[in-house]
């Protein structure tokens, strides 16, 4: 936008510039830690999944975290099932499909009607059992337009807390390389009628992470 | 034509008696009192917490140039658009524009309370195109044609019957007691609007300087929904809410979904840089950024009530004023309601029409107690009253009691005088059975209450009596 077609843009800057030569007194107070260390990552990790309602599953190699999503489609309606197009879920795949349609996010974004989708993530954050994922991960609408959105992550993604996340989200670039990240903590929810929690309003209503914690 | 403050105080009279609205709100506000309370658990130290906040919007707001011009580049960089409006017409003009520029029809909105104060959804209206709320207490508030309640909670007034008769109504839906199906006919009938709205608006909970981003945060995932469907993305927002690091969030986030509802964190946590880039899967073709100005450089040049900018809007303010929670949201009939109202509005829409918001307040300071950022509420009422008295806006009969009470108050003898003058008086009316009607001068307080009979007595005579003092 050329500032020609814009000449508020000058004006309110130089109001703000004005008004900020002078410098607000600062309130000062404590400074002390805010939350406290999370010790035992896995462990934190859990106990907040349990907490906001995310179902986490730990499994011990491929073919465990394969039977565990597996496990999850059958428990669906039919219907489609959208994956992230990414080599560990192709890797992945032949343990878990049961006949249905799978649409990969190489062939577009998913249907409105999809079952379920599966994604993996960028990090994993045990201090609130959040996952945080981007545009890469299928795409915005990959997670979170199904009932069911299952993330299948590694152990070595989980970080301690919400200063390590973004620690690494500058470190890999994640908010760089993408027009689009989330910090998901549990699924969808609303108490916007006499404060009473329901699941669901417009995302998934069941969150499943799928922890591997070997390859 | 009544005033603002004519129209509040009726309101106000009338909410206040009505014991089935004050029951509901007690209701909500006791249900957040408990989870702000287990959410604080959370902490090592909230008061830390509160000052890192302070700390970050501190900087953000007194370099603000700097950080919008950060962030406007970035933003840039990553094929996005940046409008700034100085006031409300110039934001509606550029976002209808867009709208007329790229053929939209339809429009999805997550909550922005921007464009509330700016009424933009009237404007689009006006243009033959369809606005429609997306956040379940948005739609239901949208659906009966009325402004949102609270800044968190729209529809906070309204309980399941309510609810279910107006889907019923409007949507011809199925009536129901139940809320989770209530949700479900919500979900069902905005689904069809985020795939067939071309538009998806916005707010912005913060925009972040050295990332280029706007993030929004949802617990229901419509915000999710609007900034990833629909192939035209406008995110509406107010210059203060610019902060300079992606990593302040990691204090900001956790802090603002405690204070807003008493969640650790809220849901959804979505950041925005731009259009869909090439190779990724969906996303929206253009992203347009309006930083909304509308009376805050103003405000920003004002010493004083500048840290008024830091303001996050969580409404850990609203709920705790004994005023709000007996009028309700509605009373205030402004679009911030509450103490943060009560001190934003004289800067946004003038101080002689709504110098009165500044006396809807006890000055318990509950309001500042709670603040995760720090704001000194109380404090700026009453700097909002001062301003008011000094541009003159006092009726010439409230400028005469006060000199009659600075005349009183000056000398001992002028203050006995005026007290048994005022005794007597107040007596007589009270024999003559006057209390509370048009000829009694006290009106405003007895008409709703009993006042205590006086006495013939001041303090002062009783003390000389029974010390023996002559």
């Amino acid at each position: 936008m050329a500032s020609a077609d814009n000449p508020s843009r000058e004006r309110i800057l130089g109001r703000i510039r004005a008004a900020v030569q002078t410098t607000a007194p600062h309130h000062d107070g404590p400074s002390g830690q805010i939350f406290a260390p999370v010790t035992d990552p896995l462990d934190r990790f859990q106990k907040e999944c349990v907490a906001n309602i995310t179902e986490c599953m730990v499994t011990a190699d491929a073919a465990a975290s394969a039977a565990a999503i597996a496990n999850v489609l059958a428990s669906l309606p039919p219907g489609e099932i959208f994956a992230q197009d990414a080599p560990e879920l192709r890797a992945l795949v032949s343990g878990f499909t049961d006949g249905r349609p799978l649409r990969w996010s190489s062939e577009g974004p998913p249907n409105e009607a999809s079952q379920a989708t599966i994604t993996l993530c960028e990090a994993l954050v045990a201090q609130t059992g959040s996952i945080l994922v981007s545009a890469a991960n299928g795409g915005r609408q990959a997670t979170v337009i199904a009932p069911v959105h299952i993330v299948f992550a590694r152990l070595s993604q989980l970080v301690p807390d919400l200063e390590a996340a973004f620690a690494r989200v500058y470190e890999q670039g994640i908010a760089s390389r993408n027009s689009y990240v989330c910090l998901i903590t549990g699924s969808s929810r609303t108490a916007d009628i006499e404060k009473i929690l329901i699941m669901g309003a417009h995302g998934p209503r069941r969150l499943i992470v799928v922890l591997q914690k070997t390859g | 034509m009544t005033t603002a403050a004519q129209e509040f105080l009726r309101k106000a009279a009338e909410k206040s008696a009505d014991l089935a609205h004050r029951g509901i709100v007690r209701w909500n506000i006791d249900q957040y009192d408990a989870g702000v309370g287990r959410g604080k658990t959370r902490f090592a130290d909230w008061e830390a917490a509160r000052q890192r906040c302070h700390d970050i919007k501190w900087e953000a707001v007194n370099h603000l140039d700097r950080y919008l011009l950060q962030f406007e580049q970035k933003v840039k960089e990553n094929g996005g658009h940046v409008f700034w409006a100085e006031n409300g017409e110039e934001a509606r003009h550029y976002i209808c524009d867009v709208a007329a520029r790229t053929g939209v029809k339809k429009v999805v909105k997550s909550k922005s309370m921007v464009s509330e104060e700016i009424h933009l959804a009237q404007a689009m209206e006006k243009m033959g195109i369809e606005v429609v709320e997306t956040d379940l207490g948005e739609f239901i508030v949208q659906l009966r044609n009325e402004p949102p309640y609270h800044i968190v909670t729209p529809a906070m007034h309204l309980n399941r019957q309510q609810v279910s008769k107006l889907f019923k109504e409007k949507l011809g839906a199925e009536e129901t007691q139940d809320p989770p199906e209530l949700v479900a006919i919500a979900r069902r009938w905005l689904r069809k609007s985020f795939f067939s709205a071309e538009m998806g608006i916005s707010g912005a909970n913060f925009i972040i300087a050295d990332a280029g981003m706007v993030t929004i945060t949802t617990n229901e995932g419509n915000g999710r929904l609007c900034t990833s469907v629909p192939r035209i993305q406008v995110a509406l927002t107010g210059i203060e809410k610019v902060i300079p690091r992606l990593q302040d969030l990691a204090t900001l986030w956790p802090t603002l979904a405690t204070a807003g509802t008493g969640q650790p964190i809220t849901c959804y946590n979505t950041l925005i840089g731009g259009p869909r880039r090439a190779g990724e899967v969906d996303g929206p073709e253009e992203f347009h950024v309006v930083l909304v100005d509308n009376g805050r450089s103003e405000l920003l040049a004002d010493l004083e009530q500048r840290e008024v900018l830091h303001c996050i809007r969580c409404g850990a303010c609203i709920n705790a004023c004994p005023v709000f929670r007996n009028i309700g949201g509605h009373a205030y009939g402004v679009t911030y309601p509450g103490p943060i109202g009560s001190v934003l509005t004289p800067h946004l829409r003038g101080l002689p029409e709504y110098q009165h918001l500044s006396y809807a307040s006890s000055l318990c300071g509950a309001c500042t107690d709670v603040c995760p950022v720090h704001i000194e509420l109380h404090h700026h009422l009453l700097h909002n009253r001062r301003n008011a008295i000094h541009a003159g806006t006092h009726s010439s009969a409230e400028r005469l009691g006060m000199k009659m009470f600075r005349w009183t108050m000056m000398s001992a003898g002028r203050f006995r005088f005026m007290g048994s003058l005022g005794r007597t008086a107040l007596r007589v009316i009270h024999g003559m059975r006057l209390e509370g009607t048009a000829l009694d001068p006290m009106r405003p307080w007895t008409k709703d209450r009993a006042a205590p009979a006086m006495p013939r007595e001041s303090f002062r005579d009783l003390w000389r009596k029974q010390n023996g003092v002559r």
